[in-house]
């Protein structure tokens, strides 16, 4: 049997874990730089705020109504996440974490006449401990699993945890499933199915094998079509480390100079050189993107994306933001306005023993930079992320901006650009926190010392 | 002998090689002796997921040797009883206070400060009111870090 654990509405759930003043409040999340509505629970879905309308939209559509808005705090979800995970760990023989709010479980070894009960005490372990609301969906296989877990999410009857165990549940709930809500088949063949005249899961299982085929001629959709009639064809995930790490945020706004261009490319390094240390791991290539709005039909377009091998396989702060500069240098083209960047740490390997490469820094620099490293870890987890940065993550502020937009006006004649370069840095005060715009951040209760909660 | 144990963690799966064996030469007579290194994290925090830390303010429990300016360790997994050192959140804030159900049967319960200074609260209607966690350790830190 499979099973899938599907966190409810799980950016609002992470917020109410250290706000139980907000059960029952309708509670929404806003995407990066406060965009619009990507997370809402279920009272807010009932207000019929739908996902995506844009934040600024929410006053107008729904006045004078009590909604907590929150900026997205995607640290504070995925650590609360990944205790959720941690306890699946403890409960299943094998998982495989599929999402942020997924995750897939393995549960041969289970005797089945106990799995319901397994189930629902999953689910009350998971909101006991962590505080967080899970969904269960047990059945034969993935497919099923998925549609039995919107079930129980759904029918307060099922205690959170559905098993499909004989053909009669599973032909009521695909009866009950959208076809367009089915694991794998998704808007696109949804809407195609749909103007075939298939209207839910049950209505695409009754077709033939050999129509599937032809009509679709794509094996996952066969797939799919042979997991809603109860067979396990669809290919187990392997549980492996990344291969890489990717950071990448879009702008809020548009950026076009070169200089805040690498300010953020240089804090997406320093975030994946983090990780990689986290994990013990180095990486052997920096791999950067950068493109333009592509809904901007008007502005002129350009994407770019290129790699850079690393001498010696590092994790490096140092390394990789100086790496990805000098991608970022050969890519970059001026006279664009640029939308969204990121760096593509890759060749992802254990950290143990690097071989030194003849033309890479000696073994003592080498360690120098490591003890670096360890000690700027050491105090950003003690005193909050962030608490020391390279000089090139550090944006300049707004004040010095119009500062030095002050001094430009009066015409400041005789500084010429190398003086003017040298001057730049003591404006730099701004760290990356500060550079997304988050106007309702929650704290970091669990990753920040200076965030964890007060108590009186 | 070489003892290779898989741990599986919260984000991955780190292959660990402990005590691993000499290749060659005279194996060293403290082998047989080695005992994994005393651990906080592992000893103390019994429930690693139901886990969280909280800073004090305020001397509402100054007669159980809680301090402004402590910090402690709640533990979500812990069954709450009579007489636990409870966090809940009550009027819009986290509180700490001893937990009274003496009163339960009567249909309520109460929270106990250990200051003569502070009220007692008493809590009837569970609208605003949770229990949040168990308070299992308090750290006090001497030195500077």
């Amino acid at each position: 049997m499979y099973g899938i654990a599907d966190l409810d509405n799980c950016y609002v759930s992470c917020e109410r874990v250290f706000r139980p003043d907000l059960k029952g409040v309708p509670c929404v999340v806003l995407s990066n730089n406060d965009g619009c509505v990507v997370a809402r629970s279920n009272e807010a879905k009932a207000m019929g705020i739908k996902e995506g309308i844009p934040y600024f939209q929410l006053a107008q559509q729904f006045p004078n109504q009590k909604i907590a808005v929150f900026s997205s705090n995607y640290e504070l979800y995925g650590e609360l996440t990944g205790r959720v995970v941690s306890i699946i760990s403890k409960e299943t023989p094998a998982y495989f974490r599929y999402s942020i709010d997924e995750c897939f479980m393995y549960l041969d070894g289970i005797e089945l006449d106990k799995l319901q009960q397994w189930g629902e005490n999953l689910h009350k372990r998971v909101k006991k401990e962590v505080g967080m609301p899970i969904s269960i969906g047990l059945a034969p296989n993935k497919t099923l699993a998925k549609i039995a877990s919107r079930l129980a999410k759904k029918f307060e009857a099922y205690r959170h945890c559905c098993m499909i165990d004989n053909d009669y549940k599973r032909e009521r709930a695909l009866a009950w499933c959208p076809i367009e809500d089915v694991w794998g088949i998704g808007r696109r063949y949804g809407a195609k199915l749909q103007s075939l005249g298939v209207r839910t899961a049950f209505d695409f299982a009754q077709h033939h094998k050999d129509w599937v085929r032809q009509t679709f001629n794509n094996i996952n959709i066969v797939r799919t079509w042979q997991e809603l009639n109860g067979e396990d064809v669809v290919p187990n995930e392997v549980l492996a480390k990344k291969k890489s790490i990717c950071t990448s945020r879009s702008f809020n706004g548009m950026i076009s100079d070169f200089d805040s261009l690498k300010t953020h490319v240089s804090n997406y390094a320093a975030r994946c050189a983090e990780k990689l240390r986290q994990q013990g791991t180095v990486a052997s290539s920096v791999g950067v993107f950068l493109n333009t709005n592509a809904f901007r039909e008007d502005l002129a377009q350009y994407w770019n994306y290129q790699e850079q091998r690393l001498l010696t396989p590092s994790s490096s702060t140092i390394t990789i933001i100086q790496t990805a500069s000098e991608v970022l240098h050969k890519i970059y083209r001026q006279g664009y306005q640029y939308k969204k960047a990121g760096v593509i740490v890759l060749g992802i390997g254990p950290d143990s023993p690097i071989q030194q490469d003849l033309f890479d820094i000696q073994a003592e620099q080498f360690q120098k930079m490591r003890r670096l490293d360890e000690v700027v870890d050491r105090i950003n987890r003690m005193h909050g992320s962030e608490t020391i940065v390279l000089g090139s993550q550090q944006y300049i502020s707004k004040e010095a901006m119009s500062r030095a937009a002050i001094e430009r006006e009066q015409g400041q004649a005789g500084t010429n650009d190398a003086e003017h370069r040298q001057a730049r840095p003591k404006f730099k005060a701004e760290v990356f926190a500060n550079a997304i715009k988050h106007d309702f951040k929650s704290p970091c209760a669990t990753t920040r010392w200076s965030d964890i909660i007060k108590i009186k | 002998m070489g003892n290779i144990k898989i741990r599986r963690g919260v984000f991955d799966t780190p292959l660990e090689l402990e005590h691993a064996s000499v290749v060659a030469g005279f194996p060293s007579p403290a082998d047989d002796y080695r005992h994994e290194t005393l651990d906080f994290n592992r000893d103390y925090i019994r429930h690693p997921e139901a886990s969280f830390y909280g800073d004090v303010e305020g001397d509402s429990m100054k007669n159980a040797g809680i301090f402004d300016g402590d910090r402690v360790i709640i533990d979500r997994a812990v069954e709450p009883h009579n007489g636990s050192i409870v966090v809940a959140w009550w009027n819009g804030e986290f509180t700490m206070k001893y937990l009274d159900l003496t009163h339960k049967k009567d249909g309520y319960i109460e929270l106990r400060p250990a200051n003569d200074d502070f009220p007692v609260f008493r809590v009837d209607q569970v609208d605003q009111f949770e229990i949040w966690g168990v308070v299992i350790h308090l750290i006090r830190t001497f030195e500077t870090l």
